[in-house]
């Protein structure tokens, strides 16, 4: 059974860890939605919150194809980061898969993705963590031809 | 905006700086000590005069750096405070230094701040934070995602980006200081490699090492402190804030593109000028987009056509608006505690008059504008 790499934001829906949500709160004074646990509202911080779940799709806002990544990053280099906006409002970054680069454009639907990646902790031992990602809303076909 | 607005005028009696670039054979205070005395000695006043000290630095070389540098000086026994704000460390210390003196606490006070930046990407959180393994903390993809839209909605070209770097190189040629004094082409700007695109390597401020100082004075005391009133900088605004509400969530690479703007309009609220009356600017070109967007936040060109305002020339030294006029972050480089003053120092070295081969002709009203993790900036503005 994986654990989800932040659990405070992102609430895995099977025992597999390949389904999920990724959590945000609402103010219910002034509605706005941040993405993450919070105790006090970050834009007019009253504290009548409401945990909510966020949608699984979103649009492009912009990306970039990290080919320098930052230390501790477990996964393969380049990488495809995407800065992504839910309908609720909050922008999430994470890993964009199941593209190509030619594929990637500003405004393009994504969905939420998750994927069991293997983190080195301090110590040298090895865990395996389920991470959210986005990938491309699009047609089987396209997932398929670009999977490596 | 509670903030105290009407204390004493301050000026800056003295700024100092060692080159910026790598130093191996210096530790953090070794680094530090030098700009101090330099500052101390341009404003004429000694050491033992001062009442407080405010260090700027980010990364852990042991405690009480502060202290240590400056018991090389005489155990004197004022305070000393370390300031960590990221990026804007050095220019926080500066702002605590000047409203110690503001507020009418001290007549004195001196600002310095050092650095040694590790190789390699930057970035905020701890070394197991879970952004590291989401790979959403990293400086410059930051940047990237911001140039890839201020590309996408106004219409910027790649070639405008690369001349901000074309610009600074050419500047930092005219400055010793500098980490990268050599210059570059539109084309070594645009093929040197990528690290996250469209972000080029010369499109990024190196990691450096370096160390900045400024001694700061009430005006109402220059002459008990004997200090040469035709050498000294008023201080018009001195504004420090961290980030509103921003609707990006909480990922530390989101950050605002145009947070400077509130803490930009407190300054000119504080000094009573306004953007037209700015005759150069030193502000936060981490990235090459980063100086496009902090002139606009600052107003000084309207928002989207900073881009254009570059590619006419309007930045360089030979501009109306002539920005990082030292090479800036891009080739100055960047020591986190350092950059926010050797802004400060090169502003103060051009309302003198003393900026040689690179001094903007005339120029009687500088700004300073530093940026920093946790959405924080910081603006000041200086008038001669």
């Amino acid at each position: 059974m994986l654990s989800s790499v932040d659990p405070t934001r992102l609430k895995l829906t099977n025992d597999e860890g390949t389904r999920g949500v990724l959590v945000g709160t609402r103010c219910q004074d002034c509605q706005v939605c941040v993405f993450g646990p919070a105790v006090f509202c970050q834009a007019c911080t009253s504290s009548s919150l409401e945990p909510v779940e966020l949608s699984q799709r979103g649009s492009l806002y912009s990306y970039t194809i990290v080919r320098v990544p930052p230390s501790g990053w477990p996964g393969p280099v380049p990488y495809f980061l995407g800065q992504v906006e839910l309908p609720e409002g909050p922008q999430v970054l994470a890993e964009i898969i199941g593209c190509r680069e030619a594929d990637l454009k500003i405004g393009m639907e994504v969905e939420l993705a998750l994927q069991p990646v293997i983190l080195a902790s301090g110590n040298g031992a090895e865990t395996t963590k389920a991470v959210y990602k986005w990938k491309p809303v699009m047609s089987t076909d396209a997932i398929q031809e670009a999977s490596p | 905006m509670t903030q105290f607005r009407s204390g004493r005028e301050v000026s800056v009696a003295g700024v100092g700086l060692h080159p910026f670039g790598r130093f191996r054979d210096k530790d953090l205070a070794g680094l530090a000590l030098p700009p101090v005395t330099e500052a101390l000695n341009d404003a004429g006043v000694a050491w033992k005069d001062i009442p407080v000290a405010y260090f700027g630095h980010v990364y852990y070389h042991g405690m009480s750096v502060g202290e240590t540098a400056l018991g090389k000086l005489g155990l004197t026994g004022i305070p000393i405070i370390n300031v960590e704000n990221a990026c804007s460390s050095g220019s926080t210390a500066f702002w605590q230094a000047y409203w110690g003196i503001a507020t009418g606490i001290f007549d004195l006070a001196l600002a310095f701040g050092a650095e040694k930046v590790p190789s390699g990407p930057v970035t905020v959180t701890a070394e197991d934070s879970p952004e590291r393994y989401i790979g959403a903390d990293h400086m410059m993809a930051g940047y990237a995602l911001r140039m890839r839209r201020y590309m996408e909605d106004h219409g910027a070209t790649a070639t405008a980006l690369a001349q901000v770097s074309v610009k600074a190189r050419q500047n930092a040629s005219l400055n010793p200081y500098a980490h990268r004094k050599e210059t570059v082409s539109l084309e070594e700007v645009l093929n040197s490699r990528l690290i996250a695109d469209p972000l080029t390597l010369y499109q990024c401020c190196p990691t450096s090492e370096g160390a900045a100082a400024a001694v700061l004075c009430a005006s109402d005391a220059l002459d008990r402190y004997a200090i040469d009133r035709q050498r000294t900088v008023k201080i018009a605004a001195a504004v420090l804030r961290s980030g509103n509400y921003n609707g990006r969530g909480s990922d530390h690479s989101a950050f605002s593109p145009y947070r400077t703007e509130p803490a930009a309009l407190e300054a000119y609220e504080m000094s009573g000028l306004g953007p037209e009356d700015i005759d150069l600017a030193q502000v936060h070109d981490a990235a090459t987009i980063g100086e496009l967007q902090q002139i606009e936040s600052l107003h000084l060109v309207p928002f989207g056509q900073a881009w254009e305002a570059t590619q006419e020339g309007r930045t360089a030294l030979t501009g109306d608006i002539p920005v990082n006029t030292d090479g800036g972050l891009l080739a100055m480089g960047h020591p986190f505690g350092a950059s926010g003053i050797r802004m400060i120092h090169e502003t103060v070295t051009q309302l003198r008059g003393e900026a040689g081969p690179r001094q903007v002709a005339g120029a009687k009203v500088g700004l300073a504008q530093c940026s920093g993790a946790g959405d924080v900036t910081t603006v000041h503005i200086f008038t001669k």
